[in-house]
């Protein structure tokens, strides 16, 4: 609305006649569900039962059940207790928009909680937005029981958005809940490694699991905003199969992350390299120890170069000079230039060792190689500089020699 | 030695006959009032620690009617002690409750530091007193800990409107709780920017009754004619004022210079900015701390270049004691130039009204004026920037050629005698109130039956839902889009975009990839400043600009690289002006007159180089840049052909005569409307539609007036802020007043043929024109 005369256009366009709008199609029939009186008004419900035996993509839903929480919990460094599976809820919504704020609502909360020898799924979904108070009131019980909730990006979204829809309708948030947002555990195994850490992408890589006809999240809140203009409510279940998705998905990954931490074998090399990136700050030594099996197992020499390099640092800072050095060798023949085995190698001899011979040599080869790789400006004046340093502490070391 | 230089300024024969007036304004003596029964012992103890002893009576009223639970407004010149006056209740509110919240508003960031300073030092001593800054300089990561923890919060309009209604939930503590929203520097909140912050008002008074906490409003503003009346249009509630002040003030010289006439045929008077520079320069090598205030960022420069030259160290040519302070320097540069005045490092600065707010910069001893400010109000705050609480100050106001300043220093009557103008707001401007109810949905669901600030909003809800960004689910209108709507909606602009002015010289000489960005200009600016070719000077150094970049899609910049030239650049525009809806006409016998919607384009098509010093003209270039356009509302005025012709039958000769009366009005239009000329814009054209219009300079629009089949002359006098701040309608009702004053003015001027101080000067507007439009005015008032 650019001028004063479009504002006025519109308003004796609207002043004319206002269309009666469109019957609602009822979104209860068109997603497979049903209406749910929650006691402040009714919410369309749709539940799904999955048999721990179903698999999501490759990986078997059981999985989560077998998996070890408490070392969960500690690998992922969540801020408090993942007691049983059973209290875990697992938790994904869909909003009308990323922008955040209060004017931006859940329209779509999915929950999945696993009930003895079954996962149910439940979608709780608003037909307009005075139907709020009514999904609250439905996701008050399942909060007031789970110990613990699991989201993909829910630290950053899905939580604080819920705690202002909850906030703003003057509700009790449980904000102490323990959530274990996969995510970060995402981050640290797969960064790099994949191209991003969507969880499309985590879906295809490592669940194995190709979604047909899924729908672009970022159409989704537009999708929403046509069908409260419409009503027509068939795009809507395309939405929905999302949402559900997202939510088996996370059932999914819990239980390749309690596979992973137990039996190493059990993924791919460079996911074992990953594994070290999670545990290093957490368990050095079985950070370290994934690193080696990693390394062992045989991982793409991008991510090999990264373990050595990782697990020199640790030699280093241990003083075990001989292992470091030998990773730094190793590290040093890498296929692309490498400055950093170099310039360690190079510091340890003209430094530890004493030997300036040694190191000179080492300084005017990684020179000599980081030439040819065509460096940038930085890593040639570092070795520059340490070369002329070195050359003048043995053109010293000579003088001294002299009678 | 003050006194000795205002002797001789008024003795000496070459200034003595230009100082067309001198008010003498005795010292006051302070009135005191002893410290309130309730204020709490630890605040007195504070106080004491600090040598205040006991309270000025206005700050004690304040205090009074705080109490009484009543909003106030407190007006008082500079230096007043005002700050205490909304200190004291809060610092009161927080050691009574320290789960109170308290909100201050600041214009700017730089005077939120500068108030946070003054009250960590009083507070010092008292418990639980949690104050911090919370604005767009604030980290990300510490922002959270300010929410949990402030109980005092001070910001701006700007960071209130997007960074803290729209998240409210993450501030439930404070909307809760919220005792007094402080609103300082109030007089800064006019037109655009007032009527955005009154709809920022009516937007957290909804989140305030939704969390169920009424505050209490404390305001202070500097002298305006209406203070009562703004405060209780940007709160939307009765206030109190308290407009007597209680704090002493030294004696103070109010001079008014008019430079002397050097061509008394043509009627041109010596170059007020080289008389203003002169009279600087006179103090500052006397070692008197003095700031000249210039009337645009321009002229800032320019007198900043002549000053800096006239005052530079023979020896080591260093004129390190006087610096320039505007908009557009970067923060840094700033708060630098604070810093060394308030140390007395830097002896005189030239400054633009940026330095009118409250921004802590010492005392000065003299203000020049370089040009009548615009307003009475702002003369004052100018003036009022240089004086102490005790010892002698001075102002000196030089006049410009334009008749508004002519007719100020030669009626000195009116000048001091006039009270100063209301400040004007419109907080239901149809784009401004439509944006903001649009963050309204976004904060909470508006219901149908809701008003906004009083206002029936229904028809525009309804529009905002066809519009689709709106949706209704039962009684309450709800926000439907993806988008963040006060992301899109400046409070001080028409748009958010900056021009950054990056520095190239370095970087093509050291190849380096580093941004030197020495300056900031706004949206509405820039193509008068930046365009390529322009001379942009920072602190008096030159600067070239060698490209724009201004597409949608790329990143808003001007480079610049350093140049020695002895030229300063110009803009040429070309306008036009069509009427969009006429809303009402009345008929004159002699004209017809209208008011209603008309939509201004301007371009910039050229400049012309202005040689420092003699200010002559020294060449000019073309510049390609695109049109710009805004919706306004005007009056225009209409002269039928019978008419015109009891005036003249050349047409050339008409023309020249209405643009006379044209720049005539527009002149002596503020002195009416109590606005600045700013305010205003003008222009001759006609009454084709807009479609078929396009924008023409001084010289092409004379020659189609020329050329046009039809001649039927309009004069627009309109409102320089999109969507019109209200100026238009009084316009219309007080068009034959107006130009019956006209006539008079040009009666009494006692130059020949037209001179600036009536219709403008004799080259610009022709040889005849003076007498044609004396004629044309007889007509019209008849």
């Amino acid at each position: 609305m650019s001028t004063v005369d479009d504002l006025r256009r519109v308003i004796r366009r609207i002043e004319g006649a206002r269309p009666p709008r469109p019957a609602a199609e009822p979104v209860e029939r068109v997603v497979d569900g049903e209406l749910h009186d929650t006691g402040q008004g009714a919410i369309v419900l749709v539940q799904r039962e999955y048999p721990l035996s179903h698999r999501h993509g490759r990986e078997p839903l059981a999985d989560a059940v077998a998996a070890p929480l408490a070392l969960l919990a500690r690998a992922a460094r969540v801020d408090g207790e993942l007691a049983a599976v059973g209290g875990l809820l697992f938790l994904d919504t869909e909003t009308t928009g990323l922008a955040g704020g209060t004017g931006t609502y859940a329209f779509l909360v999915g929950a999945a909680l696993i009930e003895g020898d079954r996962v149910v799924v439940r979608q709780f979904f608003m037909r307009d937005f005075d139907d709020e108070p009514a999904l609250l009131t439905a996701l008050e019980p399942l909060l007031a029981r789970a110990v613990a909730v699991v989201t993909y990006n829910g630290a950053g979204f899905d939580l604080p958005l819920l705690e202002t829809r909850f906030v703003l309708a003057r509700r009790r948030w449980p904000g102490a809940l323990p959530h274990l947002d996969l995510l970060r555990p995402a981050r640290r195994v797969w960064a790099g490694w994949l191209p991003d850490c969507r969880l499309p992408t985590l879906e295809s890589a490592v669940l194995g699991l190709a979604r047909e006809d899924d729908v672009p999240g970022g159409l989704i809140p537009l999708m929403y905003f046509d069908y409260l203009r419409t009503r027509r409510a068939a795009p809507l279940r395309r939405v929905f199969d999302h949402n559900r998705h997202d939510v088996l998905s996370l059932v999914a990954l819990v239980g390749w992350f309690g596979r992973a931490l137990t039996d190493g074998t059990s993924v791919r090399p460079e996911e074992l390299a990953g594994l070290g990136r999670l545990w290093e700050p957490v368990d050095l030594e079985r950070g370290l120890a994934c690193y080696r099996a990693a390394l062992a197992a045989g991982v793409p020499e991008a991510i090999a170069q990264w373990a050595r390099l990782r697990l020199a640092w640790w030699e280093k800072r241990a003083a075990r000079w001989d292992a470091a050095c030998e990773l730094w060798d190793a590290a040093r023949r890498h296929e692309r230039f490498d400055p950093r085995p170099w310039e360690e190698l190079a510091k340890f001899q003209e430094h530890r060792a004493r030997d300036l011979a040694a190191a000179h040599a080492i300084v005017q080869d990684a020179l000599g190689l980081a030439r040819e790789a065509g460096a940038g400006p930085r890593v040639l004046e570092a070795f520059s500089y340490r070369l002329t340093r070195i050359e003048r502490r043995l053109a010293r070391a000579e003088l001294a020699d002299r009678p | 030695m003050l006194g000795e230089i205002l002797d001789d300024l008024l003795i000496s024969a070459s200034t003595g006959r230009c100082i067309t007036a001198s008010r003498h304004f005795p010292a006051r003596p302070p009135v005191f009032a002893p410290f309130p029964a309730s204020l709490d012992a630890r605040v007195v103890a504070a106080l004491r620690a600090r040598g205040i002893e006991q309270l000025f009576s206005h700050q004690a009223r304040v205090w009074d009617i705080v109490e009484s639970g009543r909003h106030v407004v407190v007006v008082t010149p500079t230096a007043s002690g005002k700050t205490l006056c909304y200190n004291l209740p809060a610092l009161q509110a927080l050691i009574d409750k320290p789960d109170a919240r308290i909100l201050y508003l600041f214009p700017t960031k730089a005077l939120a530091q500068d108030q946070l300073a003054e009250l960590e030092a009083l507070a010092a001593s008292l418990p639980e007193m949690r104050m911090f800054t919370y604005d767009g300089d604030t980290p990300q990561d510490a922002r959270r800990a300010v929410r949990a923890r402030a109980n005092l919060v001070l910001t701006n309009p700007d960071m209130l409107h997007s960074g803290i209604l729209p998240h409210h939930t993450k501030w439930a503590n404070l909307f809760q709780n919220l005792r007094y929203v402080v609103i300082d520097e109030l007089h800064a909140y006019r037109g655009v920017f007032g009527s955005h912050l009154s709809n920022v008002i009516r937007r957290l008074k909804r989140i305030c009754a939704h969390y169920g906490s009424t505050p209490q409003f404390i305001m202070a503003s500097a002298t305006i004619g209406n203070p009562g009346e703004l405060a209780a249009r940007v709160t939307g509630e009765p206030v109190e004022e308290v407009t007597e002040s209680g704090a002493p003030s030294g004696e103070k010289t109010f001079l008014c210079y008019n430079p002397p006439v050097v061509n008394p045929e043509l009627g041109i008077r010596a170059p007020y900015l080289g008389e203003a520079s002169k009279l600087a320069i006179r103090l500052l090598r006397a070692e008197v701390p003095t700031i000249v205030f210039a009337q645009s960022r321009l002229s800032t420069e320019v007198l900043l270049t002549s000053i800096k030259a006239g005052v530079a160290d023979r020896a080591t040519g260093d004129a390190g004691i006087v610096r320039g302070y505007r908009g557009g320097y970067l923060p840094n540069r700033r708060r630098a130039v604070e810093k060394e005045l308030r140390a007395g490092e830097a002896l005189g600065v030239v400054s633009t009204n940026a330095l009118e707010l409250g921004v802590d910069i010492g005392h000065l001893d003299v203000a020049v004026l370089a040009g009548y400010p615009g307003t009475i109000a702002s003369m004052w705050q100018q003036a009022g920037r240089a004086g102490r609480r005790a010892g002698s100050s001075a102002a000196i106001l030089v006049a410009t050629s334009a008749p508004l300043d002519q007719f100020m220093v030669t009626h000195p009557d009116y000048l001091f005698g006039t009270p100063p103008e209301h400040a004007r707001v419109n907080p239901d401007n149809p784009f401004i109130l439509v944006n903001h109810l649009k963050c309204a949905a976004f904060e909470l669901p508006i219901n149908e039956e809701e008003t906004f600030g009083g206002l029936d909003v229904r028809r525009e809800l309804a529009a905002l839902e066809d519009e689709g960004v709106l949706h209704r689910a039962g009684p309450r209108y709800h926000w439907a889009s993806e988008t963040y709507p006060a992301d899109h909606i400046s409070l001080r602009t028409v748009t958010t975009d900056n021009f950054l002015v990056i520095d190239t010289t370095a970087r093509d000489e050291a190849q380096t990839k580093k941004r030197s960005i020495i300056a900031e200009v706004d949206w509405g600016s820039a193509f008068a400043t930046i365009y390529p070719k322009a001379i942009y000077l920072v602190e008096s150094v030159p600067f070239e600009v060698q490209e724009l970049r201004f597409r949608e899609d790329e990143e808003k910049v001007a480079y610049v690289k350093r140049v020695n030239v002895d030229y300063f650049t110009d803009a040429i525009s070309a306008k036009g002006v069509w009427i969009l809806r006429r809303l009402e006409g009345r008929q004159h016998p002699a004209y017809l007159a209208e008011q209603g919607e008309v939509l201004v384009a301007e371009k910039v098509v050229g400049f012309k180089k202005i040689k420092h010093g003699t200010l002559e003209n020294v060449g000019s270039g073309e510049v390609e840049l695109p049109q710009q356009e805004k919706q306004t509302t005007s009056a225009w005025l209409t002269v039928p052909p019978e008419a015109l012709e009891r005036v003249s039958r050349s047409r050339e000769e008409l023309i020249d005569g209405l643009r006379a009366v044209t720049y005539l009005l527009h002149h002596l239009a503020p002195i009416f409307l109590l606005c600045d000329i700013r305010d205003l814009g003008s222009w001759l054209g006609d009454t084709t539609p807009a479609e078929s219009g396009a924008v023409a300079t001084r010289e092409s629009a004379k020659h189609r007036l020329m050329q046009a089949e039809r001649f039927n002359p309009t004069i627009y006098l309109y409102d320089a802020h999109a969507g019109g701040i209200g100026l238009a309608e009084r316009l219309f009702d007080i068009l034959p007043d107006l130009l019956r004053r006209g006539l008079e003015t040009l009666q009494a001027c006692a130059c020949a043929a037209g001179c600036p101080s009536c219709v403008g000067p004799v080259n610009e507007v022709g040889r005849r024109a003076k007498a044609t439009a004396a004629r044309l005015l007889s007509v019209l008032t008849a």
